[in-house]
């Protein structure tokens, strides 16, 4: 039964390169609205969170059958275990870029700023940078370093910044205001996307090493080169 | 725009409609006495085609001799006696007037020990066929039923060498061979594995797949994980102790292979799937 067991483990792996590859065009998707104030695009990227809703829940609900069917052992229990974790971290991102959607609409009609949605641009194209590599590094299973993942996020961190500086810089209107907290809302979202790819790279690191390493935490710095 | 839909391809997950699979056997308050010894208690249970069906349990609990009412084996005990109604496509398969050497030839039979004739591995694929005068393009047969098993490349050099010298592994895959070599429409396993190595084992499991697409296939095994691995359906049959102290087989539980093994319905399946009993 080994033959379909591969088999099962070729599926997961291959809706999940799926679900990535839906998750990329989302976050370009938000992008797109964002810097186009495209509320088509707005009501097309809510409803296309389903076509990653249905990848999620496919795998969501063949890794179980998986474990208590094939027991999985050694790299193919840490590669069922990464998937399983991935799959969340997708979903999630997904999730995100709805958010972002529903922003944009939020914020119909108020005055925007051209240097915070540059900010808001750079972050959000980091994002996807950050993203595909994890992704890619997962699937390829290649030695690299994923630990470059955290250095990818400090341009987020840095725009995040810059962005902030040029919110409060912004005025005391009231529209602006309004807009600026929006703006807030949807840079949160770019960066929790930074902070999933970092995780989606630790996942592909431990299907590679055989251990779980948190690349970085608030609480403690990453692990020495 | 550039978020166009996808189609989805939910890959790998069989559906399992049962109401648009086919009933191979219908059984309806089954029970089989050995003398005055009920084995096996009022099962009902129906066995869809093209599926694999897997029947587990603790020792003592019937399994075999529910398989084996499944083409009238038990009519080689003496003893043996079935109360109620074994339908097969709606036949009563105990009525009268039905053939058990035909019910045998449709529903073929591999049991835990290979048990290849002492003769030649060609003869024995060959025996069946020849029994039945099915003797037109023997030998284009006895190759189809060869390769069906997945032993043709292995043996195709010494057909005529004993199938004694052939591996426990090979002589089980030979049996399997000259089960389907007489084209039956269901084939029973007996615990077909339980005697071999791993790698043997995994080369009956990958074969019992394949064949999956042209036979119904039932198997009793005791090896849980092997029902995990290769069955669509999965029944769970229990020992139950009467007040009087004797022990009868019950089908405790039936349904899809994933639902018993990730979330059985009754607690004395999940005690048997766990490994905690009681």
């Amino acid at each position: 039964m080994r033959d379909l067991y591969e088999v099962e483990l070729e599926e997961l792996e291959s809706l999940l390169r799926e679900e990535g590859e839906l998750v990329d065009r989302a976050i370009r998707g938000a992008l797109n609205a964002l810097a186009r104030n495209d509320l088509e695009l707005v009501d097309e990227l809510i409803a296309f969170d389903d076509e990653v809703d249905r990848r999620y829940l496919t795998i969501e609900q063949g890794i179980p059958s998986v474990l208590a069917r094939q027991t999985p052992v050694a790299s193919d229990l840490r590669l069922v275990l990464a998937i399983l974790y991935i799959n969340l971290h997708l979903e999630r991102i997904a999730d995100y870029c709805v958010t972002i959607a529903k922003l944009v609409k939020l914020a119909q009609g108020l005055p925007r700023d051209a240097g915070v949605l540059e900010a808001l641009e750079e972050m959000g194209e980091r994002g996807r940078e950050m993203l595909s590599t994890g992704i890619a590094g997962f699937h390829s299973r290649s030695a690299r370093n994923f630990e470059a993942l955290v250095e990818m996020d400090r341009p987020i961190d840095r725009a995040n910044r810059k962005l902030i500086d040029r919110l409060i810089a912004l005025g005391p209107e009231e529209a602006q205001r309004e807009w600026a907290m929006r703006m807030i809302l949807v840079s949160r979202c770019f960066e929790r996307i930074g902070d999933h790819a970092v995780d989606i790279g630790e996942q592909a690191a431990y299907l590679e090493r055989g251990r779980f390493e948190e690349f970085t935490d608030a609480s403690h710095k990453p692990p020495a080169k | 725009m550039e978020l166009i839909k996808t189609k989805i391809d939910v890959a790998g997950q069989e559906r399992l409609s049962m109401s648009e699979r086919e009933t191979v056997f219908e059984a309806r308050d089954v029970s089989v006495f050995y003398g005055n010894q009920r084995a096996i208690d009022s099962v009902n249970i129906d066995i869809y085609q093209r599926l694999i069906t897997a029947i587990i349990g603790p020792s003592g609990c019937g399994k075999s001799t529910f398989i084996r009412t499944l083409n009238r084996m038990t009519d080689l005990v003496p003893s043996a006696r079935l109360t109620g109604k074994l339908r097969y496509r709606g036949i009563d398969l105990y009525g009268p007037g039905v053939d058990a050497v035909e019910v045998r030839r449709r529903i073929g039979m591999v049991f835990q020990k290979p048990n290849p004739f002492p003769k030649s591995i060609y003869d024995n694929v060959a025996y069946g066929l020849r029994i039945l005068g099915m003797k037109k393009d023997l030998d284009d047969r006895v190759e189809k039923a060869l390769h069906s098993a997945a032993l043709w490349d292995e043996v195709k050099d010494r057909l005529k060498d004993s199938a004694l010298g052939l591996s426990g592994g090979q002589q089980q895959r030979l049996c399997i061979a000259r089960a389907i070599a007489v084209e039956p429409e269901v084939i029973l396993l007996d615990e077909p594995a339980s005697a071999l190595d791993p790698i043997a084992t995994s080369a009956i499991e990958d074969l019992m797949h394949e064949l999956k697409r042209d036979y119904t296939i039932v198997i009793v095994t005791h090896n849980m994980q092997q029902a995990a691995r290769v069955a669509d359906m999965t029944a769970f049959f229990g020992l139950n102790v009467t007040p009087e102290g004797s022990r009868e087989g019950i089908l405790v539980e039936y349904d899809k292979t994933e639902k018993i093994f990730t979330n059985p319905s009754d607690s004395r399946t999940e005690g048997y799937v766990t490994g905690r009993f009681g």
